[in-house]
């Protein structure tokens, strides 16, 4: 498999982390604000510039061809920052990694090629749902040889910013479901306003109302389930990445404020309960690196068992980031709360990137499965 | 088989019988329409969030993302109109008179709906409470008076506490901690009052409220000795409101800033004052039982909060698996979902327990107990109006009642009731708290992206019950509150606070 090698990393681990001090960390509350605030457009115009999209798509696609560690070394690094981006960036990978799945490579290299714009190249996608869980709320119907989508997709991630979705649908007549691409700016797709949700709020999602809208069948029909069990087996180690990200970055912000507050006559990085809350955090931070490190090389190496390791991974760390971004909160206390700090976005971002790719204890029970199996 | 001075030497051996049987020893004590009122008051609160709180809870919550410093009067105008201001003020002072226990049952409810509501009410009194510990009948009764005004003229009078700093949060709630604590606010005693300099932060309420009950340090060098409260109405000269801070959740109730510079209040407006009067007690032992008075009650006041977005959180997620088809079948039938609404029907259970507990122990040994007596129950419901309004208001503003509540109320503290108190204060806040953090989470894990959006609830009930574990003192100071209170006085060597 394709990967990145070490002086390759090295660089785009620098590359992510003065991205976000100078792009994302300056501006972190303002862009937070959407949709009650302007979109953080020349952000995103730089992130594509930088090829931040392209890191796991194949060279002929023109991609980066990097494996899962370089993918995580970007989230990890952004995420520190905004999540929000992190989330982009997952996103549209997902997609990729969905039509990649099915083998369909010629679809990439078009979109790629056509893209005049970051707009161009970005694909929608309902990236919090597994379609296996909770079944798709569209249908497509084939006519005079030509799919035509009919119905919902709820929460689909980027859905006002990309050119294009991919999107799960059931098909007439056949088990399981299918994965389509199709044209957002089609007259049949009807698109809420960006859903007001818990977390990364820069990562907007909208509600399609879809209407005989042309789909372009993804692979083979009712396939679809398949190709979402081969992206989740990649991107878990991702998601986790980005959760270990938020991590560090609560971390530092709390170690940093404990050494400068004090509360009653001394500061409270002196006091043994605090200690015990931070020393508890970076524990857990130095766990989350090795599981990201070790499931990502396993993932690009193929080792025997990387998919489990990645899988694991996810549901180790997210749960962690959960728990960890409280306690970010909590050492700062009540200034922790509120929005001049990226605490509070981080508690709330953790949480929102727990559920990507399906409801959490599920993805516990089918890991279980696959063990069983 | 076992002697009274046995079994007396035995029970009073940790766990103490008489500490973890408060319920047991309590209800035979309590009049019998306790439990219709607070029957009643469910039943209120349940009413109003039917008719007010859902329908509107959510839009007011985008309104305030929208735009963070919309100040949400409409909100409280109906918490006015519906009484909840004037609900708990005692009849002698022109309230509703319901009796105290009645009111966390009540948050319970409102907090199941929305945090922020619940706290628009529940931090007035706050508010309430720190004045009435005070003992000053005179101040009591004046802006009791205003705020029962207010209600007739629908014009809500709102009561505020002001006590946290810039440089003061978890140690100014501690008084072992508050003498070392980086205070500002500083009242200076001059002709006729005092004038304050300085800044009070995190203010819930404060842009909201008429009257703002400040505590204010007349000795920045030693201020648990020199506290000095303060009521400070809105519009006083060198008083104003500065920034309405930007929080995560919870936006319904605004927390501000307030700004005092060279701000004159008059005698007649100082509420407590160490100097002032002859208290049976050091003032240290006054400055802890003061604080412990009003934090007992509003800590569990607090658990309570954590219990009601526990329970909120817990409905969410059981009417979401209740109509989800989740692989197939209702998420409801599934075992691991059944599993986890049973650990979060259990801690609403177990954080309702502790803050009723609490409750019970604060009727026995904290400031509710000869309240809660039958005879003075009885007299404070059906005391004719005539007989308040000649011959006992007149009677709250001569200063020799006040003496006398105060000598009573400090003569009477015992340790050993306050530590009780207090660390049951401190234990329902940190237990019901966590416990709302806890379903929160759990519910959203259930709920997958549909728990993630605005407009299905969930998502706020998270961000909402984080400042839980954060106001009324973190709940790290409140588990040090508790081991000082109810652990290290059996351990001689056990110190707290003083830690190198």
């Amino acid at each position: 498999m394709p990967t990145a090698s070490e002086k390759e990393l090295k660089l785009l681990e620098k590359a992510a982390a003065e991205f976000a001090g100078k792009e994302l960390v300056p501006n972190r509350e303002e862009n937070d604000k959407y949709p009650f605030g302007p979109f953080f457009d020349s952000v995103l115009d730089k992130a594509y510039e930088l090829d931040f999209f392209h890191i796991v798509l194949p060279e002929e696609a023109d991609g980066m061809g990097h494996g899962m560690r370089a993918l995580c070394t970007i989230l990890d690094c952004i995420c520190q920052a905004d999540s929000s981006l992190g989330g982009i960036i997952f996103t549209c990978t997902a997609a990729q990694e969905v039509l990649l799945a099915a083998g369909e490579n010629k679809k990439l290299k078009q979109i790629a090629s056509n893209a005049k714009k970051v707009a161009d190249f970005l694909i929608a996608f309902p990236v919090f749902n597994n379609p296996n869980e909770i079944k798709p709320a569209a249908g497509a119907v084939k006519k005079n040889g030509k799919y035509l989508l009919s119905g919902n997709s709820e929460y689909t991630v980027l859905g006002d910013l990309a050119a294009q979705a991919v999107i799960p649908s059931k098909t007439d007549g056949q088990e399981g479901y299918s994965y389509f691409l199709i044209d957002l700016s089609d007259q049949g797709v009807q698109k809420s306003k960006p859903v007001h949700s818990l977390g990364l709020h820069a990562c907007p999602a909208v509600d399609l109302e879809l209407n005989d809208v042309p789909g372009d069948l993804i692979g083979k029909p009712g396939e679809g389930k398949q190709y979402f069990e081969k992206m989740t087996d990649r991107l878990n180690v991702a998601a986790a990445a980005m959760s270990a990200g938020i991590m560090k970055g609560s971390f530092k912000e709390a170690f940093e404020y404990s050494k400068m507050r004090s509360q009653g006559g001394k500061k409270i990085i002196n006091w043994s309960e605090i200690k015990m809350i931070l020393a508890n955090m970076a524990v857990q931070i130095k766990i989350a690196d090795m599981c990201v490190k070790s499931a990502s090389q396993d993932a690009d190496s193929r080792n025997p068992g990387w998919a489990a390791g990645s899988r694991a991974a996810a549901i180790h760390v997210q749960s962690a980031a959960c728990d960890m971004t409280t306690d970010g909160i909590q050492v700062l206390g009540g200034v922790g709360y509120m929005k001049d700090f990226g605490q509070e976005k981080r508690f709330r971002d953790a949480k929102h990137l727990q559920a990507l790719l399906g409801i959490a204890p599920l993805k516990k029970i089918k890991y279980i499965d696959s063990m069983i199996r | 088989m076992i002697s009274k001075s046995e079994i007396k030497t035995l029970l009073d051996e940790e766990p103490r019988f008489n500490d973890i049987t408060c319920s047991l020893q309590s209800v035979p004590k309590l009049p019998k329409a306790l439990l219709k009122e607070t029957r009643e008051t469910v039943a209120i609160a349940r009413k109003f969030n039917k008719e007010v709180v859902r329908p509107y809870a959510l839009e007011l919550d985008l309104k305030m993302h929208a735009d963070p410093d919309y100040l949400p009067y409409d909100f409280v105008e109906k918490a006015n109109d519906w009484g909840f201001y004037t609900m708990w003020l005692p009849r002698v002072f022109g309230g509703r008179g319901y009796s105290a226990p009645t009111m966390a049952p009540f948050s319970e409810e409102l907090a199941s709906a929305c945090l922020g509501m619940a706290n628009l009410v529940g931090v007035h009194y706050l508010g309430v409470s720190s004045l009435a510990a005070t003992l000053n009948t005179r101040m009591i009764h004046k802006i009791f008076q205003d705020t029962v005004n207010g209600e007739k003229t629908g014009q809500p009078c709102l009561i505020s506490t002001a006590i946290t700093e810039p440089g003061a949060g978890t140690d100014v709630e501690e008084v072992e901690l508050v003498d070392k604590a980086d205070l500002s606010c500083y009242a200076e005693k001059v002709k006729g009052g005092y004038v304050v300099n300085g800044t009070k932060v995190f203010i819930s309420s404060g842009h909201l409220s008429t009257w703002h009950i400040l505590i204010s340090y007349s000795d920045l060098g030693k201020p648990s000795e020199n506290t000095v409260v303060l009521a400070i109405k809105t519009g006083m000269e060198g008083f104003s409101f500065g920034r309405i801070e930007k929080k995560m959740g919870q936006k319904g109730c605004p927390a501000s800033e307030l700004l005092f510079k060279d701000c004159f209040v008059p005698d007649e407006n100082v509420c407590l004052d160490m100097h002032q009067m002859k208290f049976p007690r050091s003032k240290r032992a006054v400055a802890t039982a003061l604080l412990d008075d009003v934090l007992a009650a509003s800590r569990a006041g607090v658990g309570a909060f954590g219990t009601g977005v526990a329970r909120g959180a817990f409905e969410e997620a059981a009417a979401f698996a209740s109509e989800t088809e989740v692989e197939g079948k209702l998420l409801i039938n599934h075992e691991w979902a059944q599993s986890m609404l049973a650990e979060m029907y259990k801690n609403v259970t177990l954080a309702r327990g502790a803050y009723v507990e609490t409750n019970y122990a604060i009727g026995l040994y904290g400031t509710t107990k000869d309240l809660l007596s039958k005879p003075m129950y009885y007299y404070s419901k059906f005391v004719p109006q005539f007989w308040i309004d000649k011959v006992i208001a007149p009677l709250l503003k001569k200063p020799f009642l006040t003496q006398m509540a105060r000598k009573n109320r400090f003569k009477t503290i015992s340790e050993k009731d306050q530590q009780l108190t207090s660390g049951m204060g401190s234990m329902a806040k940190f237990a019901g708290t966590d416990a709302g953090v806890k379903n929160c989470q759990m519910a959203l894990e259930m709920m997958g992206q549909t728990g993630l959006r605005h407009d299905h609830r969930m998502e706020k009930l998270l961000r909402d019950s984080k400042l839980l574990q954060i106001y009324e003192g973190t709940n790290q100071l409140n588990r040090l509150n508790l081991f000082k209170c109810m652990v290290a006085r059996n351990i001689p060597q056990a110190k707290v606070f003083e830690e190198d």
